[in-house]
Protein backbone atom coordinates (compact mmCIF):
# COMPACT_ATOMS: atom_id res chain seq x y z
CA UNK A 1 0.00 0.00 0.00
CA UNK A 2 2.99 2.30 0.71
CA UNK A 3 3.79 2.16 -2.98
CA UNK A 4 0.58 4.04 -3.71
CA UNK A 5 0.45 6.24 -0.61
CA UNK A 6 3.85 7.87 -0.95
CA UNK A 7 3.51 9.19 -4.52
CA UNK A 8 -0.09 10.24 -3.81
CA UNK A 9 0.99 12.16 -0.73
CA UNK A 10 3.94 13.82 -2.47
CA UNK A 11 1.79 14.83 -5.45
CA UNK A 12 -0.79 16.22 -3.02
CA UNK A 13 1.73 18.28 -1.06
CA UNK A 14 3.28 19.65 -4.26
CA UNK A 15 -0.15 20.69 -5.62
CA UNK A 16 -1.06 22.38 -2.32
CA UNK A 17 2.27 24.26 -2.29
CA UNK A 18 1.83 25.26 -5.94
CA UNK A 19 -1.67 26.60 -5.26
CA UNK A 20 -0.56 28.48 -2.14
CA UNK A 21 2.46 29.91 -4.00
CA UNK A 22 0.21 31.18 -6.82
CA UNK A 23 -2.23 32.67 -4.31
CA UNK A 24 0.51 34.42 -2.35
CA UNK A 25 2.27 35.78 -5.44
CA UNK A 26 -0.70 36.64 -7.69
CA UNK A 27 -3.33 38.00 -5.30
CA UNK A 28 -2.81 41.50 -3.84
CA UNK A 29 -2.41 41.71 -0.08
CA UNK A 30 -5.84 43.12 0.84
CA UNK A 31 -7.94 40.52 -1.00
CA UNK A 32 -5.52 37.86 0.25
CA UNK A 33 -6.20 38.80 3.88
CA UNK A 34 -9.95 38.74 3.25
CA UNK A 35 -9.59 35.33 1.57
CA UNK A 36 -7.74 34.05 4.65
CA UNK A 37 -10.58 35.37 6.81
CA UNK A 38 -13.10 33.54 4.59
CA UNK A 39 -11.15 30.27 4.94
CA UNK A 40 -10.99 30.56 8.73
CA UNK A 41 -14.58 31.81 8.82
CA UNK A 42 -15.77 28.77 6.85
CA UNK A 43 -14.26 26.46 9.49
CA UNK A 44 -15.71 28.50 12.35
CA UNK A 45 -19.20 28.71 10.83
CA UNK A 46 -19.27 25.04 9.86
CA UNK A 47 -17.67 23.50 12.96
CA UNK A 48 -18.83 26.06 15.50
CA UNK A 49 -22.37 26.91 14.41
CA UNK A 50 -23.83 24.66 11.70
CA UNK A 51 -22.66 21.27 13.00
CA UNK A 52 -23.67 21.89 16.66
CA UNK A 53 -27.16 22.88 15.44
CA UNK A 54 -27.43 19.63 13.45
CA UNK A 55 -26.20 17.61 16.45
CA UNK A 56 -28.65 19.39 18.75
CA UNK A 57 -31.59 18.73 16.41
CA UNK A 58 -30.60 15.06 16.17
CA UNK A 59 -30.34 14.82 19.93
CA UNK A 60 -33.74 16.47 20.46
CA UNK A 61 -35.42 14.17 17.93
CA UNK A 62 -33.91 11.11 19.59
CA UNK A 63 -35.41 12.16 22.91
CA UNK A 64 -38.87 13.05 21.69
CA UNK A 65 -39.72 10.84 18.72
CA UNK A 66 -40.13 7.02 19.05
CA UNK A 67 -37.72 4.92 16.92
CA UNK A 68 -40.11 3.84 14.14
CA UNK A 69 -41.26 7.39 13.36
CA UNK A 70 -37.79 8.79 14.02
CA UNK A 71 -36.33 6.77 11.16
CA UNK A 72 -38.64 8.49 8.67
CA UNK A 73 -38.32 11.92 10.24
CA UNK A 74 -34.52 11.74 10.09
CA UNK A 75 -34.57 10.68 6.44
CA UNK A 76 -36.98 13.47 5.53
CA UNK A 77 -34.96 16.07 7.46
CA UNK A 78 -31.73 15.04 5.72
CA UNK A 79 -33.33 15.40 2.27
CA UNK A 80 -35.00 18.68 3.23
CA UNK A 81 -31.79 20.16 4.63
CA UNK A 82 -29.75 19.29 1.54
CA UNK A 83 -32.29 20.88 -0.80
CA UNK A 84 -32.68 23.94 1.45
CA UNK A 85 -28.92 24.62 1.55
CA UNK A 86 -28.94 25.06 -2.24
CA UNK A 87 -32.20 27.01 -2.36
CA UNK A 88 -31.41 29.65 0.29
CA UNK A 89 -28.78 31.58 -1.72
CA UNK A 90 -31.18 31.53 -4.71
CA UNK A 91 -34.00 32.96 -2.61
CA UNK A 92 -31.63 35.68 -1.42
CA UNK A 93 -30.52 36.51 -4.97
CA UNK A 94 -33.80 36.12 -6.88
CA UNK A 95 -34.72 39.09 -9.04
CA UNK A 96 -31.32 40.77 -8.54
CA UNK A 97 -30.28 40.79 -12.22
CA UNK A 98 -31.59 42.39 -15.44
CA UNK A 99 -34.44 40.40 -16.96
CA UNK A 100 -32.76 39.66 -20.31
CA UNK A 101 -30.11 37.63 -18.52
CA UNK A 102 -32.91 35.16 -17.79
CA UNK A 103 -31.27 34.41 -14.45
CA UNK A 104 -32.95 33.94 -11.04
CA UNK A 105 -36.39 34.78 -12.43
CA UNK A 106 -38.26 32.16 -10.42
CA UNK A 107 -39.98 32.35 -7.06
CA UNK A 108 -37.49 30.09 -5.33
CA UNK A 109 -39.18 30.41 -1.94
CA UNK A 110 -42.37 28.98 -3.44
CA UNK A 111 -40.44 26.30 -5.32
CA UNK A 112 -38.59 25.28 -2.15
CA UNK A 113 -41.90 25.05 -0.26
CA UNK A 114 -43.23 22.82 -3.05
CA UNK A 115 -40.18 20.51 -2.89
CA UNK A 116 -40.28 20.33 0.91
CA UNK A 117 -44.03 19.58 0.75
CA UNK A 118 -43.30 16.79 -1.73
CA UNK A 119 -40.60 15.32 0.53
CA UNK A 120 -42.95 15.53 3.52
CA UNK A 121 -45.84 13.92 1.61
CA UNK A 122 -43.73 11.03 0.29
CA UNK A 123 -42.21 10.43 3.72
CA UNK A 124 -45.65 10.40 5.37
CA UNK A 125 -46.85 7.96 2.73
CA UNK A 126 -43.87 5.65 3.32
CA UNK A 127 -44.43 5.90 7.08
CA UNK A 128 -48.14 5.11 6.72
CA UNK A 129 -47.31 2.03 4.62
CA UNK A 130 -44.83 0.95 7.30
CA UNK A 131 -47.39 1.34 10.09
CA UNK A 132 -50.05 -0.52 8.10
CA UNK A 133 -47.63 -3.37 7.39
CA UNK A 134 -46.57 -3.59 11.02
CA UNK A 135 -50.24 -3.95 11.98
CA UNK A 136 -50.65 -6.58 9.29
CA UNK A 137 -47.93 -8.77 10.78
CA UNK A 138 -49.15 -8.13 14.31
CA UNK A 139 -49.84 -11.88 14.80
CA UNK A 140 -46.15 -12.67 14.37
CA UNK A 141 -44.27 -10.51 16.87
CA UNK A 142 -40.92 -11.96 15.80
CA UNK A 143 -41.35 -10.34 12.37
CA UNK A 144 -41.71 -6.91 13.84
CA UNK A 145 -38.87 -4.54 13.08
CA UNK A 146 -36.99 -3.58 16.17
CA UNK A 147 -37.41 -7.01 17.76
CA UNK A 148 -34.24 -7.97 19.57
CA UNK A 149 -31.37 -9.00 17.30
CA UNK A 150 -33.50 -9.00 14.19
CA UNK A 151 -31.80 -7.01 11.44
CA UNK A 152 -34.17 -4.42 10.08
CA UNK A 153 -35.12 -4.80 6.43
CA UNK A 154 -33.50 -1.38 5.87
CA UNK A 155 -30.40 -3.31 6.65
CA UNK A 156 -28.35 -1.33 9.05
CA UNK A 157 -26.92 -1.17 12.47
CA UNK A 158 -26.61 2.06 14.26
CA UNK A 159 -25.57 3.48 17.54
CA UNK A 160 -24.86 7.09 16.75
CA UNK B 1 -24.98 5.99 12.04
CA UNK B 2 -21.44 7.34 11.86
CA UNK B 3 -18.92 4.82 10.67
CA UNK B 4 -15.80 4.50 8.56
CA UNK B 5 -18.02 2.48 6.22
CA UNK B 6 -20.36 5.44 5.70
CA UNK B 7 -17.58 8.05 5.48
CA UNK B 8 -15.62 6.01 2.93
CA UNK B 9 -18.69 5.66 0.71
CA UNK B 10 -19.55 9.36 0.92
CA UNK B 11 -15.89 10.25 0.37
CA UNK B 12 -15.61 8.05 -2.70
CA UNK B 13 -18.43 9.89 -4.46
CA UNK B 14 -17.25 13.30 -3.25
CA UNK B 15 -13.73 12.53 -4.46
CA UNK B 16 -15.08 11.62 -7.90
CA UNK B 17 -17.16 14.83 -8.04
CA UNK B 18 -14.19 16.99 -7.03
CA UNK B 19 -12.03 15.15 -9.57
CA UNK B 20 -14.54 15.93 -12.35
CA UNK B 21 -14.68 19.55 -11.15
CA UNK B 22 -10.89 19.84 -11.23
CA UNK B 23 -10.47 18.36 -14.72
CA UNK B 24 -13.37 20.32 -16.26
CA UNK B 25 -12.08 23.40 -14.44
CA UNK B 26 -8.70 22.99 -16.14
CA UNK B 27 -10.49 22.55 -19.49
CA UNK B 28 -12.33 25.80 -18.83
CA UNK B 29 -9.08 27.52 -17.87
CA UNK B 30 -7.72 26.34 -21.22
CA UNK B 31 -10.48 28.35 -22.90
CA UNK B 32 -9.07 31.43 -21.18
CA UNK B 33 -5.39 30.82 -21.96
CA UNK B 34 -4.60 28.09 -24.49
CA UNK B 35 -1.03 27.28 -25.45
CA UNK B 36 -0.18 28.91 -28.78
CA UNK B 37 0.94 25.59 -30.29
CA UNK B 38 -2.34 23.87 -29.34
CA UNK B 39 -5.26 26.21 -30.04
CA UNK B 40 -8.77 25.39 -28.82
CA UNK B 41 -10.32 22.81 -31.18
CA UNK B 42 -13.61 23.63 -32.93
CA UNK B 43 -15.02 20.16 -32.42
CA UNK B 44 -16.90 18.56 -30.91
CA UNK B 45 -19.36 21.43 -31.18
CA UNK B 46 -20.80 20.46 -27.77
CA UNK B 47 -17.42 20.08 -26.06
CA UNK B 48 -17.53 23.08 -23.74
CA UNK B 49 -21.28 22.69 -23.28
CA UNK B 50 -20.68 19.25 -21.79
CA UNK B 51 -17.54 20.02 -19.79
CA UNK B 52 -18.76 23.23 -18.21
CA UNK B 53 -22.26 21.87 -17.65
CA UNK B 54 -20.60 19.00 -15.77
CA UNK B 55 -18.38 21.41 -13.85
CA UNK B 56 -21.29 23.43 -12.49
CA UNK B 57 -23.61 20.44 -11.98
CA UNK B 58 -21.01 18.38 -10.07
CA UNK B 59 -19.90 21.45 -8.13
CA UNK B 60 -23.50 22.16 -7.08
CA UNK B 61 -24.09 18.51 -6.14
CA UNK B 62 -20.89 18.49 -4.09
CA UNK B 63 -22.18 21.20 -1.73
CA UNK B 64 -24.77 19.01 0.06
CA UNK B 65 -22.52 15.96 -0.22
CA UNK B 66 -19.59 17.80 1.36
CA UNK B 67 -21.79 18.83 4.29
CA UNK B 68 -22.91 15.22 4.90
CA UNK B 69 -19.33 13.96 4.55
CA UNK B 70 -18.13 16.48 7.14
CA UNK B 71 -21.05 15.57 9.42
CA UNK B 72 -19.97 11.93 9.25
CA UNK B 73 -16.55 12.74 10.77
CA UNK B 74 -17.54 15.63 13.03
CA UNK B 75 -16.69 13.76 16.32
CA UNK B 76 -13.08 13.51 15.09
CA UNK B 77 -12.76 17.23 15.71
CA UNK B 78 -12.95 16.58 19.45
CA UNK B 79 -10.43 13.76 19.67
CA UNK B 80 -8.26 14.02 22.76
CA UNK B 81 -5.37 14.72 22.89
CA UNK B 82 -5.67 17.01 19.84
CA UNK B 83 -2.44 15.62 18.44
CA UNK B 84 -0.62 12.45 19.41
CA UNK B 85 2.58 13.29 17.54
CA UNK B 86 4.09 15.86 15.21
CA UNK B 87 2.99 13.70 12.30
CA UNK B 88 -0.57 13.63 13.61
CA UNK B 89 -0.55 17.41 14.16
CA UNK B 90 0.55 17.88 10.53
CA UNK B 91 -2.21 15.56 9.35
CA UNK B 92 -4.83 17.55 11.26
CA UNK B 93 -3.46 20.79 9.83
CA UNK B 94 -3.77 19.34 6.33
CA UNK B 95 -7.38 18.35 7.06
CA UNK B 96 -8.06 21.93 8.19
CA UNK B 97 -6.70 23.18 4.85
CA UNK B 98 -8.81 20.59 3.02
CA UNK B 99 -12.05 21.48 4.81
CA UNK B 100 -11.55 25.26 4.61
CA UNK B 101 -10.57 25.25 0.93
CA UNK B 102 -13.38 22.82 0.02
CA UNK B 103 -16.06 24.92 1.76
CA UNK B 104 -14.82 28.21 0.30
CA UNK B 105 -14.31 26.69 -3.16
CA UNK B 106 -17.80 25.19 -3.54
CA UNK B 107 -19.65 28.12 -2.00
CA UNK B 108 -17.80 30.88 -3.90
CA UNK B 109 -18.23 28.82 -7.08
CA UNK B 110 -21.97 28.63 -6.42
CA UNK B 111 -22.18 32.36 -5.62
CA UNK B 112 -20.40 33.11 -8.91
CA UNK B 113 -23.11 31.20 -10.77
CA UNK B 114 -25.61 33.40 -8.92
CA UNK B 115 -23.72 36.52 -10.14
CA UNK B 116 -22.98 37.34 -6.53
CA UNK B 117 -19.52 38.54 -5.54
CA UNK B 118 -19.45 39.58 -1.87
CA UNK B 119 -15.61 39.49 -1.82
CA UNK B 120 -12.79 41.76 -3.02
CA UNK B 121 -10.69 39.21 -4.94
CA UNK B 122 -10.71 38.26 -8.62
CA UNK B 123 -12.95 35.19 -8.76
CA UNK B 124 -11.43 33.41 -11.76
CA UNK B 125 -7.80 33.31 -10.59
CA UNK B 126 -8.57 32.61 -6.92
CA UNK B 127 -11.00 29.82 -7.91
CA UNK B 128 -8.22 28.25 -9.98
CA UNK B 129 -5.44 28.56 -7.38
CA UNK B 130 -7.74 27.33 -4.62
CA UNK B 131 -8.60 24.39 -6.91
CA UNK B 132 -4.93 23.31 -6.84
CA UNK B 133 -4.88 23.60 -3.04
CA UNK B 134 -8.12 21.62 -2.75
CA UNK B 135 -7.23 18.78 -5.12
CA UNK B 136 -3.73 18.56 -3.58
CA UNK B 137 -5.08 18.30 -0.05
CA UNK B 138 -7.56 15.64 -1.24
CA UNK B 139 -4.69 13.56 -2.68
CA UNK B 140 -2.77 13.95 0.58
CA UNK B 141 -5.88 13.05 2.59
CA UNK B 142 -6.45 9.92 0.49
CA UNK B 143 -2.79 8.93 0.94
CA UNK B 144 -3.01 9.35 4.73
CA UNK B 145 -6.37 7.60 5.06
CA UNK B 146 -5.85 4.82 2.52
CA UNK B 147 -6.00 1.96 5.10
CA UNK B 148 -9.26 3.36 6.53
CA UNK B 149 -10.68 3.91 3.04
CA UNK B 150 -9.80 0.35 2.10
CA UNK B 151 -11.40 -0.99 5.28
CA UNK B 152 -14.47 1.22 4.84
CA UNK B 153 -15.11 0.25 1.24
CA UNK B 154 -14.47 -3.46 1.78
CA UNK B 155 -16.80 -3.81 4.79
CA UNK B 156 -20.55 -4.21 4.43
CA UNK B 157 -22.54 -1.11 5.36
CA UNK B 158 -24.22 -2.81 8.33
CA UNK B 159 -21.08 -4.52 9.68
CA UNK B 160 -18.53 -1.72 9.69
CA UNK B 161 -17.19 -0.36 12.94
CA UNK B 162 -18.80 2.56 14.66
CA UNK B 163 -16.70 5.68 14.44
CA UNK B 164 -15.19 6.32 17.86
CA UNK B 165 -12.48 8.56 19.12
CA UNK B 166 -10.12 5.55 18.79
CA UNK B 167 -9.10 4.64 15.23
CA UNK B 168 -10.66 1.30 14.29
CA UNK B 169 -7.27 -0.35 13.90
CA UNK B 170 -6.42 0.40 17.55
CA UNK B 171 -9.86 -0.31 18.96
CA UNK B 172 -10.08 -3.82 20.49
CA UNK B 173 -13.89 -3.63 20.45
CA UNK B 174 -14.07 -2.95 16.73
CA UNK B 175 -15.90 -5.69 14.85
CA UNK B 176 -12.97 -6.21 12.58
CA UNK B 177 -10.68 -6.78 15.54
CA UNK B 178 -13.10 -8.65 17.78
CA UNK B 179 -14.24 -11.02 15.04
CA UNK B 180 -17.62 -11.04 13.28
CA UNK B 181 -20.31 -9.74 15.64
CA UNK B 182 -24.03 -9.49 15.04
CA UNK B 183 -24.85 -5.89 14.17
CA UNK B 184 -26.48 -4.04 17.08
CA UNK B 185 -30.23 -3.40 16.71
CA UNK B 186 -31.11 -0.19 14.94
CA UNK B 187 -32.99 2.33 17.08
CA UNK B 188 -33.49 4.84 14.28
CA UNK B 189 -32.30 5.59 10.76
CA UNK B 190 -29.88 2.94 9.54
CA UNK B 191 -26.63 3.65 7.77
CA UNK B 192 -28.16 2.52 4.52
CA UNK B 193 -31.10 4.79 5.25
CA UNK B 194 -28.70 7.68 5.76
CA UNK B 195 -26.93 7.01 2.45
CA UNK B 196 -30.28 6.66 0.68
CA UNK B 197 -31.65 9.92 2.10
CA UNK B 198 -28.42 11.72 1.17
CA UNK B 199 -28.57 10.34 -2.36
CA UNK B 200 -32.24 11.28 -2.68
CA UNK B 201 -31.66 14.85 -1.43
CA UNK B 202 -28.75 15.38 -3.83
CA UNK B 203 -30.78 13.73 -6.59
CA UNK B 204 -33.55 16.29 -6.09
CA UNK B 205 -30.98 19.11 -6.27
CA UNK B 206 -29.43 17.76 -9.49
CA UNK B 207 -32.69 16.95 -11.28
CA UNK B 208 -34.22 20.34 -10.46
CA UNK B 209 -31.12 22.36 -11.40
CA UNK B 210 -29.46 20.84 -14.50
CA UNK B 211 -32.37 21.88 -16.72
CA UNK B 212 -30.39 25.06 -17.39
CA UNK B 213 -28.09 23.06 -19.65
CA UNK B 214 -29.87 19.70 -20.14
CA UNK B 215 -32.94 20.86 -22.03
CA UNK B 216 -35.19 17.80 -21.49
CA UNK B 217 -35.07 18.56 -17.74
CA UNK B 218 -35.87 22.27 -18.15
CA UNK B 219 -39.55 21.82 -17.16
CA UNK B 220 -38.46 20.29 -13.83
CA UNK B 221 -36.09 23.18 -13.13
CA UNK B 222 -37.56 24.36 -9.81
CA UNK B 223 -34.04 25.16 -8.63
CA UNK B 224 -32.59 26.05 -12.05
CA UNK B 225 -30.74 29.34 -11.87
CA UNK B 226 -31.17 30.10 -15.58
CA UNK B 227 -34.14 29.32 -17.74
CA UNK B 228 -32.75 29.46 -21.29
CA UNK B 229 -36.23 29.50 -22.88
CA UNK B 230 -37.11 32.72 -21.10
CA UNK B 231 -34.13 34.57 -22.61
CA UNK B 232 -34.72 37.15 -25.34
CA UNK B 233 -34.88 35.43 -28.75
CA UNK B 234 -34.75 32.08 -26.92
CA UNK B 235 -31.24 32.53 -25.51
CA UNK B 236 -30.17 34.11 -22.20
CA UNK B 237 -27.79 37.06 -22.13
CA UNK B 238 -24.85 37.17 -19.74
CA UNK B 239 -23.82 40.78 -20.16
CA UNK B 240 -26.43 43.26 -21.30
CA UNK B 241 -25.72 46.25 -23.55
CA UNK B 242 -26.44 48.49 -20.57
CA UNK B 243 -23.92 46.61 -18.38
CA UNK B 244 -21.33 46.86 -21.19
CA UNK B 245 -22.16 50.58 -21.62
CA UNK B 246 -22.73 50.32 -25.37
CA UNK B 247 -23.83 53.77 -26.58
CA UNK B 248 -26.91 53.53 -28.81
CA UNK B 249 -25.41 55.93 -31.38
CA UNK B 250 -22.38 53.66 -31.93
CA UNK B 251 -24.55 50.93 -33.44
CA UNK B 252 -26.63 53.29 -35.61
CA UNK B 253 -26.46 53.99 -39.34
CA UNK B 254 -22.84 55.18 -39.13
CA UNK B 255 -21.61 51.82 -37.83
CA UNK B 256 -18.97 50.10 -40.00
CA UNK B 257 -16.89 46.99 -39.48
CA UNK B 258 -13.21 47.73 -40.03
CA UNK B 259 -11.07 44.77 -41.09
CA UNK B 260 -7.37 45.34 -40.38
CA UNK B 261 -4.74 43.17 -42.06
CA UNK B 262 -2.43 42.97 -45.10
CA UNK B 263 -5.34 44.27 -47.24
CA UNK B 264 -7.52 46.38 -44.93
CA UNK B 265 -11.11 47.30 -45.82
CA UNK B 266 -14.43 48.28 -44.26
CA UNK B 267 -17.92 46.83 -44.45
CA UNK B 268 -21.12 48.81 -43.90
CA UNK B 269 -24.23 47.38 -42.30
CA UNK B 270 -25.78 47.03 -45.77
CA UNK B 271 -22.70 45.12 -47.07
CA UNK B 272 -22.86 42.78 -44.14
CA UNK B 273 -26.59 42.10 -44.41
CA UNK B 274 -26.15 41.31 -48.12
CA UNK B 275 -23.37 38.84 -47.28
CA UNK B 276 -25.02 37.18 -44.25
CA UNK B 277 -26.19 34.00 -45.97
CA UNK B 278 -24.45 31.31 -43.99
CA UNK B 279 -26.35 29.31 -41.35
CA UNK B 280 -24.99 27.21 -38.48
CA UNK B 281 -26.46 25.54 -35.43
CA UNK B 282 -24.14 26.17 -32.47
CA UNK B 283 -24.89 26.10 -28.75
CA UNK B 284 -23.82 29.06 -26.68
CA UNK B 285 -22.19 27.69 -23.53
CA UNK B 286 -21.67 29.89 -20.53
CA UNK B 287 -18.89 29.45 -18.01
CA UNK B 288 -21.69 29.70 -15.43
CA UNK B 289 -23.02 26.32 -16.49
CA UNK B 290 -26.03 27.13 -18.64
CA UNK B 291 -26.18 26.52 -22.36
CA UNK B 292 -28.67 26.93 -25.17
CA UNK B 293 -28.60 25.71 -28.75
CA UNK B 294 -29.48 28.31 -31.38
CA UNK B 295 -29.68 28.74 -35.14
CA UNK B 296 -27.26 31.46 -36.22
CA UNK B 297 -27.00 33.29 -39.57
CA UNK B 298 -24.14 35.48 -40.71
CA UNK B 299 -20.84 35.66 -42.56
CA UNK B 300 -18.10 33.11 -42.32
CA UNK B 301 -15.19 34.63 -40.38
CA UNK B 302 -12.80 32.86 -42.78
CA UNK B 303 -14.29 34.69 -45.81
CA UNK B 304 -13.75 38.07 -44.09
CA UNK B 305 -10.21 37.10 -43.06
CA UNK B 306 -9.26 35.81 -46.52
CA UNK B 307 -10.43 39.03 -48.17
CA UNK B 308 -8.11 40.97 -45.82
CA UNK B 309 -5.16 38.89 -47.02
CA UNK B 310 -5.24 36.30 -44.22
CA UNK B 311 -5.90 32.56 -44.25
CA UNK B 312 -7.21 29.71 -42.08
CA UNK B 313 -3.85 29.83 -40.24
CA UNK B 314 -4.22 33.51 -39.30
CA UNK B 315 -4.48 34.67 -35.70
CA UNK B 316 -7.58 36.87 -35.56
CA UNK B 317 -8.54 39.37 -32.88
CA UNK B 318 -12.19 40.44 -32.78
CA UNK B 319 -12.78 43.76 -31.02
CA UNK B 320 -16.00 45.00 -29.41
CA UNK B 321 -17.40 48.50 -29.06
CA UNK B 322 -17.17 47.82 -25.34
CA UNK B 323 -14.60 50.20 -23.85
CA UNK B 324 -13.81 48.42 -20.58
CA UNK B 325 -13.87 44.89 -19.29
CA UNK B 326 -11.93 41.66 -19.67
CA UNK B 327 -14.00 40.50 -22.61
CA UNK B 328 -13.96 43.56 -24.88
CA UNK B 329 -11.93 41.53 -27.39
CA UNK B 330 -10.99 37.90 -27.96
CA UNK B 331 -8.60 35.83 -30.05
CA UNK B 332 -9.74 33.31 -32.67
CA UNK B 333 -7.05 30.96 -33.88
CA UNK B 334 -6.50 27.43 -35.15
CA UNK B 335 -9.52 25.36 -36.20
CA UNK B 336 -12.00 27.95 -34.85
CA UNK B 337 -11.03 30.49 -37.57
CA UNK B 338 -12.59 28.22 -40.20
CA UNK B 339 -15.59 27.27 -38.05
CA UNK B 340 -16.59 30.67 -36.64
CA UNK B 341 -19.45 32.84 -37.82
CA UNK B 342 -19.90 36.61 -37.65
CA UNK B 343 -23.58 36.47 -36.79
CA UNK B 344 -26.32 38.95 -37.66
CA UNK B 345 -29.31 36.70 -36.90
CA UNK B 346 -30.30 34.36 -34.09
CA UNK B 347 -33.18 31.86 -34.36
CA UNK B 348 -34.39 33.63 -37.54
CA UNK B 349 -34.49 37.12 -35.99
CA UNK B 350 -32.13 40.05 -36.24
CA UNK B 351 -29.83 40.01 -33.17
CA UNK B 352 -31.18 42.36 -30.53
CA UNK B 353 -28.89 44.83 -28.78
CA UNK B 354 -28.33 42.62 -25.72
CA UNK B 355 -27.29 39.74 -28.00
CA UNK B 356 -24.66 41.91 -29.71
CA UNK B 357 -26.38 43.87 -32.51
CA UNK B 358 -25.22 44.64 -35.14
CA UNK B 359 -22.62 41.85 -35.32
CA UNK B 360 -21.19 39.24 -32.96
CA UNK B 361 -18.85 36.29 -33.05
CA UNK B 362 -20.17 32.76 -32.52
CA UNK B 363 -17.95 29.68 -32.68
CA UNK B 364 -18.35 26.04 -31.65
CA UNK B 365 -16.76 24.62 -28.47
CA UNK B 366 -16.04 28.14 -27.24
CA UNK B 367 -16.81 29.64 -23.83
CA UNK B 368 -19.72 32.10 -24.10
CA UNK B 369 -17.73 35.10 -22.89
CA UNK B 370 -15.33 34.76 -25.82
CA UNK B 371 -18.12 35.01 -28.38
CA UNK B 372 -17.50 38.75 -28.51
CA UNK B 373 -20.53 41.02 -29.09
CA UNK B 374 -20.99 44.48 -30.68
CA UNK B 375 -18.04 43.96 -33.04
CA UNK B 376 -16.35 47.02 -34.52
CA UNK B 377 -13.00 45.72 -35.74
CA UNK B 378 -11.39 42.49 -36.97
CA UNK B 379 -7.59 42.34 -36.78
CA UNK B 380 -5.88 39.72 -38.95
CA UNK B 381 -2.25 38.80 -38.27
Amino acid sequence: MMRLRLPLGIAGVLLVLFGLFRLLTQVPIFPLVILALWLVGALVIHDGILSPIVVAVGWAIARVVPPRARRYLQGALIMAALVTVIAIPMIYRQGSQPKSKSILLQNYGGNLTLLLGLIAALTLLAYAVRVARDHGVGDHPDQRPGAANTPHPDGGSSTA
Amino acid sequence: MRSTVVTARLGRVLGILFGICFVTGLLSHYQYSPWSWLPQPASPVWGYRLSQGLHVATGTASIPLLLVKLWSVYPNLFRWPPARSVKHALERASVAILVASALVQVFTGFFNVLNWYPWPWDFVSVHRFLGYVLIGSILLHVAVKLPDIKYGLQSKVADGDVLTEIPWSENPQAHSNAGPLPPPPTPALSRRGLLTATGAGIGVVVVTSVGQTLRPLEPLGLLAIRQPKKGPQGVPVNRTAAQAKIPGAAVGATWVLRVVGPAPYSLTLADIEAMAMHEERFPINCVEGWSAGAQWRGLRLLDVVTRAGGSADSRVRVVSLERKGTFKSSIVEGPQVSAALLATHINGERLNLDHGYPLRLIAPNRAGVFNTKWLTRIEVT
